[in-house]
C-alpha cells in the first residue's frame, strides 16, 4: 500500500472552511422555511456532505485503504437496515402504540 | 498493505522445513509461570484458556439452575420452590447461558487459542485489548452476580419492556452487567476482523483460509454491527427504570414494540454468533477425520457470510403476535425462510464431504455427528416457527423452547464439545480417555432428546413457556423432560471428569495426533510462547489432505548463520507450485 | 510522501507481534475504523427512536425544537469542526516531525472540546430553569403537546451520550497531549494521534447530525 498520505493545509484548511460555510448555509436556509418534506430533505442532504468531507479529507479515507471505506459504508447501511425494517412496522401499524 | 500479499511478487523465497516436536521441554504454560504472570497476560493462548475456565464455571452455575426450574416442574403445582424464584432462576439461567456461557464459548475461548495459530501469527493484532475483553466479562459477570444476591431479576432473559421498566428487584443493575458483557463481545470481534485482515502469514491468501478462521470471521462482523444496539437499547431501558424516559414504557408515551425490535435487532443475529463458529468448528472437524479435502470451501466460507447478512434481516419473526404491522410480519416471515437456505447448503456440503471420505470415527467427529442430526431438527422447527400462521399457534410455547435448545445446545454446545475434544491435545498437551468420551456422547445424545423432544410434543399442544404451574395433562411430558435433563446433566459431568482427569496423567499427545493438515497442528504440542520459531509460509490449503505432510511444515529460511535445527533447504516459487527439495 | 514500510529502525512503541511499524500502523487503523462501526450502530439506536418518534408525531418536534437555542447550538457546531481540524493539523505536524506544534494543536482541540462542553453545560441548566428536566421528572407547560416529554428525553439521551464522548475524547486528548510533551511522538510513530483523531472525527460528524436534527426544525 502506500505510505501515509499527508495533508497539505491548504487542503485542511480548505476543508475547514467549506465546513464552516454549509454550516452558516443549513441555518440560513432554516429560516426561509422551506415546506415540508424537502426542509429536513436539504437540511439531511448538507449534514452528508458535512460528513462526507470529514470523513474523506480529515479521516483521510480518500488516501486510505479501500476496506476501511467499506466498513464506513457497512455500518450506515447496517443502521439503514434498522430503521428501515423498523420503519416497516411503525408506519404501517393499525394503531400507533398497540393497545394491551 | 497485508503481510499476505508479500509474496505474489516474482521473487524466489528459502523455505525450510520446521518439523513439529512433540512434547517440547518449553511450551507456553512453563515459559512464565505464576499467578502474576497469568493475570497480565497478553498471550492469546492464556487468555483463551481463562475464558475457559470462566465460561466453565457459568456452564455449571447455568446447568444447577437450569436443573432446579426442571425439578420444580416435576409436578404441576408447587414442588419445592416458590413461583417467584421460579421466574429468578430461569431469567438467571437463560441470562447466563446465553452472555455467559454460548456467546463467548467457541469465539473467546477456543477462537482465541485456535485463531492465531490457524494464520500464522504471533498473537491477536490488539493483545492488551484482548485481555481487557477479558476482564470486562469478569466485571460484567461480577455485576450480573451481584444483581443476582441483591434482589434478582424475573424478566426473562429478554427483558421485555414495559414488564422490566416496572418489576422490582435488581433490573437495572443487571442490563448494566449484560452491557458491560457486551463490550467484551464487541472488543473480541475487533480485535478477531482485525486480526483475520492484517495478521495472516505469508501465503495465507483468501482462499486458504481455514473454514473456522471464516466462521469467526462472519461471528465478528455480527458482533460488531449487533453488539452496539444490544449495549444502547439496555441502556435505555436502565434510564427508562431510572428517569421514566418514556422511549419503550407506553406509561410515559412509549413504544414497547420499538424495545422489541431494537432487542432482536441483536438478538437474532446473536442466535447467529452462537453457531457460526460452531459451523466454522464442523468444517474442521470433519475433514481432519475423513481426511479428505472441504467439498465446496467457497460455498462454506460465504454461506456464513450470507447467514451473518440474513440474519439481520429477520428479527421480526420473535414478533409476530406482538402487535407489530402485519406488513412487518409478512416481510419478516419471507425473509425468515431465506435463512434456512444458506443454512442447507452447508449442511449438503459437510454430507457430501463425508461421502468416499475415510472415516475415523474419534469422539470430536461423534459430537459432530450429534450435531447433525440436532441442529437438522433445531434448524427446520425454526422454518416452522417462521411461518406466521403456525407461529400464531406455537409463539411462546415450549414448542420454541424446544426449538431453540436443539440449535443453542444440541447445535452449538455438540459443537463446542467438539472443537473442546478436539483441541484438547494441543491445548493442553494431554490426551483423554478416547472410550469415556465416546459414552459421553452418547449419554449427551441420549439424555439431550429424551428432555427435548417432549417438549416439541406438549408445545404444539398449547404449553406456554416461563409458567410455574401447569395443567396436569402435561405432567407426563414434564416428567421425561425431567428425568432427561439429569441424564443431560451426567454427560456433561463426565465429560468435566475425564478432561480434568486427563490433566493429571493422561497420555502425552503427540504434535498432531489426528493427522491433520491444518497449520495450528503443524506447530508443537504445547505451543511455544510465541507460537512460531519461525515465519510459517503457506503453500497450500488447510485440507489438501491429498498432498504430503512435509508441504504443509514450512517456514521462511532462517539465515545461515543462526543455527535453528534445520532439516532441507526447500525453495519454492512465488506461485508456490514447485517444491524441490536440496 | 513518507512510505515506512521499509524501515528497519524500530520505534521504542514497537510491538514485536507485527512485522514491521506500516503493519502495526495500519493494523490499528483498522481496528479503530472497525470501532467506529460500533460506534454508529450505537447512536444508530438512538437515532432509530428519533426517526420513529419524529414520523408518528411530527408537530411535536416543531413544536418543541423552539425551545431550543440556535444560536448557541450553531456556535458548538463551529467550535466542533474547528476541533476537527486542529486534530488533523496535529496529525499532519508529527507526520512532518514538527513535535512542537503536535503539542500546539492538539492543546487547541482539549480547548475546544472544553467550550463545547460548557455551552452544553450552559444549555442544559437553562432548561432544568425552566423545567424542563429529561423523562418523568419534566415539568414544563410551554408546549402544547402530550409528548413533550419524549422529544426531551432523545434530546437529552442523544445529547447527553455524545457529551459523554466527547468527554472521553478529551481524556483521551489530554494524555496524548501528555505524551507529545513527554516526546513520544515523531514522524516514525504517531499511531495513537492517528486513531484517536478518526474517534474524533466521528464525533463531529455525530454532532453535524444531531445540529439539524434538533436546533433546525421550523
Ligand atoms: C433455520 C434457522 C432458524 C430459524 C428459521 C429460526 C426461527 C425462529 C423463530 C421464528 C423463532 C420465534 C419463535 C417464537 O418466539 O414464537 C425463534 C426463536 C428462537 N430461536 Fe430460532 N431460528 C433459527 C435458528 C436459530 C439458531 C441457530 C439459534 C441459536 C443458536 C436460534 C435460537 C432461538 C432462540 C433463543 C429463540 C427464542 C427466543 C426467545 O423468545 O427467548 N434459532 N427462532
Ligand atoms: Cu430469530
Amino acid at each position: 500500500m502506500s505510505g501515509h498520505h499527508i495533508s497539505t493545509d491548504k487542503t485542511l484548511l480548505g476543508v475547514a472552511a467549506a465546513l464552516l460555510m454549509l454550516t452558516i448555509l443549513t441555518v440560513g436556509v432554516n429560516y426561509i422555511h422551506i415546506p415540508a418534506p424537502w426542509n429536513i430533505i436539504t437540511a439531511m442532504g448538507i449534514a452528508v456532505v458535512k460528513a462526507g468531507l470529514v470523513a474523506l479529507f480529515f479521516m483521510n479515507l480518500y488516501w486510505d485503504e479501500r476496506f476501511n471505506s467499506i466498513l464506513l459504508v457497512a455500518g450506515l447501511a447496517f443502521f439503514g437496515l434498522l430503521v428501515g425494517l423498523t420503519l416497516l412496522d411503525t408506519l404501517f401499524r393499525a394503531n400507533v402504540m398497540p393497545a394491551f | 498493505m497485508d503481510t499476505a500479499e508479500s509474496s505474489s511478487t516474482s521473487k524466489k523465497i528459502q523455505v525450510q522445513r520446521y518439523k513439529p516436536d512433540d512434547n517440547p521441554e518449553k511450551h507456553y504454560l512453563n515459559e512464565e509461570t505464576g499467578l502474576w504472570s497469568w493475570l497480565t497476560t497478553v498471550d492469546h493462548k492464556k487468555i483463551g484458556i481463562m475464558f475457559l475456565g470462566a465460561i466453565t464455571f457459568f456452564f455449571f452455575v447455568g446447568g444447577i439452575m437450569a436443573l432446579l426450574v426442571r425439578t420444580e416442574l416435576w409436578t404441576p403445582a408447587k414442588t419445592f420452590i416458590e413461583a417467584n424464584t421460579y421466574n429468578q432462576l430461569f431469567t438467571l439461567h437463560g441470562a447466563i447461558m446465553i452472555f455467559l456461557f454460548l456467546v463467548p464459548s467457541v469465539p473467546a475461548a477456543l477462537g482465541n487459542f485456535i485463531l492465531p495459530l490457524q494464520l500464522g501469527a504471533k498473537d491477536v493484532a490488539f493483545p492488551r485489548l484482548n485481555l481487557l475483553s477479558f476482564y470486562l466479562y469478569l466485571t460484567g459477570a461480577g455485576i450480573a452476580i451481584f444483581s443476582i444476591l441483591n434482589g434478582g431479576i424475573d424478566t426473562g432473559w429478554t427483558f421485555y419492556t414495559p414488564y422490566s421498566s416496572t418489576t422490582g428487584g435488581a433490573v437495572t443493575t443487571m442490563v448494566f452487567g449484560v452491557f458491560v458483557i457486551g463490550f467484551s463481545s464487541i472488543l473480541t470481534g475487533v480485535n478477531f476482523i482485525t486480526t483475520i485482515h492484517k495478521m495472516r502469514a505469508p501465503g495465507l491468501t483468501w482462499d486458504k483460509l481455514p473454514l473456522f478462521c471464516w466462521g469467526l470471521y462472519a461471528t465478528s462482523i455480527i458482533q460488531i454491527l449487533a453488539t452496539p444496539v444490544l449495549a444502547i437499547t439496555l441502556a435505555l431501558v436502565g434510564m427508562e427504570r431510572i428517569l421514566g424516559i418514556g422511549i419503550f414504557d407506553p406509561a410515559m408515551g412509549g413504544d414497547p414494540v420499538l424495545f422489541q425490535h431494537f432487542f432482536w435487532f441483536y438478538s437474532h443475529p446473536a442466535v447467529y454468533i452462537m453457531i457460526v463458529p460452531g459451523f466454522g468448528v464442523v468444517s474442521e472437524i470433519i475433514t481432519t477425520f475423513s481426511r479428505k479435502h472441504i467439498f465446496g470451501y467457497w460455498a462454506i466460507a460465504l454461506s456464513s457470510l450470507a447467514i451473518a447478512f440474513i440474519g439481520f434481516l429477520v428479527w421480526g419473526h420473535h414478533m409476530f403476535v406482538s402487535g407489530q404491522a402485519s406488513l412487518a410480519s409478512m416481510v419478516f416471515s419471507f425473509l425468515t425462510f431465506l435463512v434456512g437456505i444458506p443454512t442447507g447448503i452447508k449442511m449438503f456440503n459437510w454430507t457430501a464431504t463425508l461421502y468416499k471420505g475415510s472415516i475415523d470415527l474419534k469422539s470430536p467427529l461423534l459430537y459432530i455427528f450429534g450435531f447433525f442430526f440436532l441442529f437438522l431438527v433445531g434448524g427446520l422447527t425454526g422454518i416452522v416457527l417462521g411461518s406466521i400462521a403456525l407461529d400464531v399457534h406455537l409463539h411462546d410455547t415450549y414448542y420454541v423452547v424446544a426449538h431453540f435448545h436443539f440449535v443453542m445446545v444440541g447445535g452449538m454446545v455438540m459443537a463446542f464439545l467438539a472443537g473442546l475434544h478436539y483441541w484438547w491435545p494441543k491445548i493442553t498437551g494431554r490426551m483423554y480417555n478416547e472410550t469415556m468420551a465416546k459414552i459421553a456422547c452418547g449419554i449427551i445424545f441420549v439424555g439431550f432428546n429424551v428432555t427435548f423432544l417432549p417438549q416439541f410434543v406438549m408445545g404444539s399442544q398449547g404449553m406456554p413457556r416461563r409458567y410455574f404451574n401447569y395443567i396436569e395433562q402435561f405432567q407426563p411430558f414434564h416428567q421425561v423432560s425431567t428425568i432427561g435433563s439429569f441424564i443431560l446433566g451426567l454427560g456433561f459431568l463426565m465429560v468435566f471428569y475425564y478432561l480434568v482427569k486427563s490433566l493429571f496423567g493422561g497420555q502425552k499427545a503427540t504434535a498432531n495426533p489426528w493427522g491433520s493438515r491444518a497449520m495450528e497442528w503443524q506447530i508443537n504440542t504445547r505451543p511455544p510462547l510465541h507460537n512460531f520459531h519461525h515465519i510459517p509460509v503457506i503453500i497450500n490449503g488447510p485440507y489438501d489432505y491429498h498432498k504430503p505432510m512435509e508441504e504443509f511444515q514450512l517456514g521462511l529460511a532462517e539465515s545461515p548463520t543462526d543455527g535453528h535445527g534445520q532439516e532441507s533447504d526447500l525453495e519454492v516459487t512465488s506461485d508456490g507450485k514447485e517444491i524441490n527439495a536440496e | 510522501m513518507a512510505d515506512h514500510s521499509s524501515s528497519t529502525t524500530h520505534s521504542r512503541f514497537f510491538q514485536h507481534h507485527f512485522v514491521d511499524a506500516e503493519q502495526q500502523f495500519q493494523t490499528a487503523k483498522m481496528g479503530m475504523w472497525i470501532f467506529l462501526v460500533t460506534e454508529i450502530l450505537m447512536f444508530g439506536g438512538l437515532f432509530a427512536a428519533y426517526i420513529v418518534f419524529r414520523l408518528w408525531y411530527p408537530d411535536l418536534f416543531t413544536q418543541a425544537s423552539t425551545e431550543l437555542n440556535t444560536f448557541w447550538g450553531g456556535v458548538n457546531t463551529v467550535v466542533l469542526i474547528g476541533s476537527s481540524l486542529t486534530v488533523a493539523m496535529a496529525i499532519k505536524s508529527a507526520q512532518l516531525n514538527q513535535k512542537k506544534n503536535i503539542a500546539i494543536n492538539l492543546g487547541i482541540t482539549l480547548a475546544l472540546a472544553a467550550v463545547f462542553m460548557v455551552i452544553k453545560y450552559f444549555e442544559w441548566t437553562h432548561k432544568f430553569e425552566l423545567g424542563i428536566f429529561p423523562g418523568q421528572f419534566y415539568d414544563f407547560g410551554g408546549i402544547a403537546h402530550e409528548k413533550a416529554n419524549v422529544f426531551f428525553s432523545l434530546y437529552y439521551l442523544m445529547t447527553g451520550l455524545h457529551g459523554i464522548h466527547v468527554l472521553i475524547g478529551m481524556g483521551l486528548m489530554g494524555w496524548l497531549l501528555w505524551r507529545s510533551l513527554k516526546n513520544h511522538f515523531d514522524s516514525e510513530y504517531y499511531t495513537p494521534i492517528e486513531i484517536t483523531g478518526l474517534y474524533w472525527h466521528l464525533v463531529d460528524i455525530i454532532w453535524i447530525f444531531l445540529f439539524p436534527l434538533f436546533y433546525l426544525i421550523e
